[in-house]
């Protein structure tokens, strides 16, 4: 492939030229019939019409709907709130900027603003937190992770929503009724899952979706991507052990079915509801899952394993302004009232989500949700895996050949030399490109 | 079976004047033309913005080195291509796939518009529950089918556990044969219509006189059926060979591509270059080899079967 990872200067295509001058026709107009809207500026500031904001589809909360129904009011426009699975929801955006037609906000996964930033399109944020900044607790409220995760070069382009981490859930009754204690270690989770595997039932499910295997490489130190040496994959030895463990779980102790190639990652939720598991590693976007699947049962949530080190995934969601917005400052708007500390909470109470900010950690509604608070426990060493990738300009590519990696030891019981000879050789023809 | 004298005799064939040089058109004639074109005009103006800008858009984009950069890059995508493994696995696959699918098309869809073709009791019913899946979008039986075939949690497993027999990690040990089972589940009520009504077309005449003949039944399906069915064989395997050779939605629901790239299908490939790795010049090229493909196999398969019909 030639595509060279250097990126000078804007990349305007004459796609890109029509749509961001037909975005300026069509802003005009809108900005004409804006009322009531605080902030109506040349460029950008108008209400009317549709506000359109990409969603994921788990993420539609009654909480939120209250925001929107008052922001609607506020601004005079309709907010249509498009929902998709985050797949579904990137095939649809890189089409967007490809043809300049760009929907007013968007949510995504939590490892694409750095990337839509280096590429020139996500919109830096930094004028609008110089002025707004200190009033709504920026950067001082939140996590220091969730904010460095959406800096580019200094500037902030995206503002943490959700902020999770995984950990481990283990059905009570099994572990009580064979005498374990949640395990802490990874030798303490394979003995557990050994003495509780039987029959129909699992010691562990392991989910569906390589950034479930993110933790494992965490806690044996590994990051995806040292970007001092332009080395992927180091300490190289602790990542063979990393995944190596995780492969001899299903295939060499076989306490785990093989996982799937499934975009369903609620595979092992469901194996866990339906009491064929006794532990599995996941965060609190399952629990709704196994409660409404199964209401009676009694699990725990026990604070992430220790490899060579504690450690555990930092996941959660971003909201960002794509570069080529047509009301970037009402964009602003909706994005600073969806992650207000009120708003926060309430979508926390009904939902059990977790939350960026450091005042949220310690609203009582937070302290008092047996589901939430082992995860505020968890988020202080809660850790991105894949930092720094995307100065490469190939997230997107490494990415696939790390699932490559994946599926061919989890799934296809592959060796660990095997596949990181084949992992190194597709990684030298991606970053020499 | 008629004799050659019963048969209608075809006319003379009539020799056209040979044209010299353009004769000027009437007044008449240039009227009809101008209307002509202008009936015609919005259908070309659709294929020209809809089919051929696309079609040249696509050209200039593979020339570029397209991971958000627009610098030419001459051929370069194109020469890539043929060293890049992944993108020869991809190509491996899908000829796997299509060639499985198209054969899997002509001999299910064959035979089973055969048996149906004998009139039997029930026979509509048979037609229309094999052609449903056809009317199912691949999103709805791609989702369908990835559950029933979950190892652990699928009812296909479920079954052959309770009938004692060892279950199978369908996706994951033979993925390519699953998808193409999935395929075929869903394409085959369609190719038994198109057999179907090529069946029908055939004159009784042929089968009574083979019978009189002493041919039996085997014999009849071999001298008769195949060689009148092939211009619908025809039709079968083109249309079988292009649709396999473009498949997508098999790989992005049901495998994503995996496990590792064992199932990574060209079309799908060609996705996630473009819209994972966001590399639309490598991508556009891709794209191209792929048409070129098509039409080669194409014009092949059209070859192959005006020659068999001449042997006719």
């Amino acid at each position: 492939m030639s595509a060279r990872p250097a990126i000078n200067g804007q990349w305007m295509t004459r796609r890109r030229m029509l749509g961001v001058a037909g975005g300026a026709a069509a802003a005009l107009p809108l900005a004409a019939c804006g009322s009531g809207a605080p902030e109506a500026e040349p460029g950008g500031g108008g209400g009317g019409g549709t506000f359109l904001a990409y969603w994921n589809n788990a993420h539609e909360y009654e909480a939120y709907k209250d925001v929107v129904a008052q922001f609607e009011k506020d601004h005079g426009v309709t907010v249509e709130l498009q929902k998709f699975q985050w797949e579904d929801l990137r095939t649809k955006l890189v089409s967007d900027f490809q043809s300049g037609n760009v929907p007013d906000v968007v949510e995504e996964p939590g490892s694409w603003v750095q990337e839509f930033a280096l590429s020139k399109d996500a919109l830096s944020l930094q004028k609008y937190l110089d002025k707004d900044g200190t009033k709504i607790g920026f950067p001082d409220d939140w996590l220091d992770v969730a904010v460095s995760d959406n800096t580019h070069e200094g500037q902030v382009y995206g503002i943490q929503m959700h902020y999770t981490c995984t950990l481990l859930f283990y059905n009570r009754k099994m572990l009580d009724d064979a005498g374990i204690e949640p395990p802490a270690t990874w030798d303490d989770f394979l003995s557990a899952a050994r003495e509780l595997t039987s029959g129909d039932v699992n010691g562990t499910v392991l989910n569906d979706g390589l950034s479930y295997s993110y933790p494992w490489m965490l806690q044996n130190g590994v990051h995806e991507y040292d970007a001092d040496s332009g080395e992927l994959l180091q300490p190289r030895a602790a990542a063979m052990e990393a995944m190596q463990f995780q492969r001899d779980l299903v295939h060499e102790h076989k306490v785990s079915p093989k996982p799937t190639t499934s975009l369903d990652v609620t595979r092992a939720a469901k194996f866990f509801a339906a009491e064929r598991t006794a532990m599995i590693l996941t965060g609190p976007w399952d629990i709704p899952i196994i409660k409404q699947s199964n209401p009676d049962l009694e699990y725990g949530i026990a604070p992430a394993l220790t490899g060579k080190r504690q450690s555990t995934i930092a996941g959660g969601t971003t909201l960002f302004i794509p570069a080529q917005a047509k009301r970037p400052d009402l964009s602003w708007d909706f994005i600073k009232r969806i992650t207000a500390l009120k708003t926060e909470t309430a979508a926390t109470e009904e939902s059990s989500m977790l939350m960026p900010r450091k005042s949220w950690a310690k609203e009582p509604a937070v302290q008092e949700n047996p589901d939430v608070k082992p995860f505020t426990e968890g988020l202080p060493y809660a850790e991105e895996f894949r930092t720094g990738v995307y100065t490469t300009g190939k997230a997107g590519e490494l990415e696939d050949i790390y699932k490559t990696l994946y599926e061919s030891m989890l799934i296809e019981g592959a060796g660990a030399e095997e596949a990181f000879a084949a992992y190194d050789d597709a990684a030298k023809n991606i970053l020499k490109g | 079976m008629a004799t050659p004298a019963e048969l209608p005799q075809l006319p003379e064939p009539v020799e056209l004047p040979k044209r010299t040089k353009r004769t000027k058109r009437s007044p008449i004639a240039r009227r009809q033309a101008r209307t002509a074109y202008v009936f015609l005009a919005p259908a070309l103006i659709f294929f020209a913005i809809f089919f051929y800008y696309p079609i040249a858009d696509i050209l200039n984009t593979s020339m570029l080195t397209g991971q958000r950069t627009d610098e030419f890059a001459g051929f370069d995508n194109y020469t890539n291509a043929f060293e890049d493994p992944q993108a020869r696995n991809a190509f491996k696959v899908t000829l796997q796939f299509a060639v499985a699918t198209t054969v899997g098309a002509i001999v299910l869809g064959m035979g089973l518009a055969v048996l149906i073709n004998q009139k039997l009791r029930g026979s509509l019913a048979f037609k229309l529950a094999l052609l449903v899946p056809y009317l199912t979008s691949i999103a709805v039986v791609g989702l369908m089918w990835r559950n029933i075939l979950d190892p652990e949690l699928g009812i296909l497993n479920r079954i052959l556990s309770d009938l004692g027999l060892p279950t199978q990690e369908w996706l994951n040990t033979h993925p390519v044969a699953t998808i193409v089972a999935v395929t075929l589940w869903m394409t085959t009520g369609y190719t038994m219509i198109l057999f179907l009504a090529g069946l029908q077309g055939i004159p009784d005449v042929y089968y009574e006189a083979a019978k009189v003949d002493g041919a039996n039944g085997w014999q009849r399906f071999r001298r008769i059926t195949v060689p009148l069915l092939t211009p619908t064989t025809l039709f079968v395997s083109v249309m079988a060979v292009i649709t396999g050779l473009q498949a997508f939605g098999q790989a992005y629901i049901i495998t994503r591509g995996g496990p590792g790239e064992a199932s990574d299908l060209f079309v799908f490939h060609i996705f996630e270059l473009a819209f994972r790795a966001r590399n639309f010049g490598y991508a556009s090229a891709l794209s191209v080899l792929l048409l070129l493909v098509i039409v080669a196999f194409t014009l092949v398969q059209l070859r192959i079967g005006r020659d068999r019909e001449v042997q006719h």
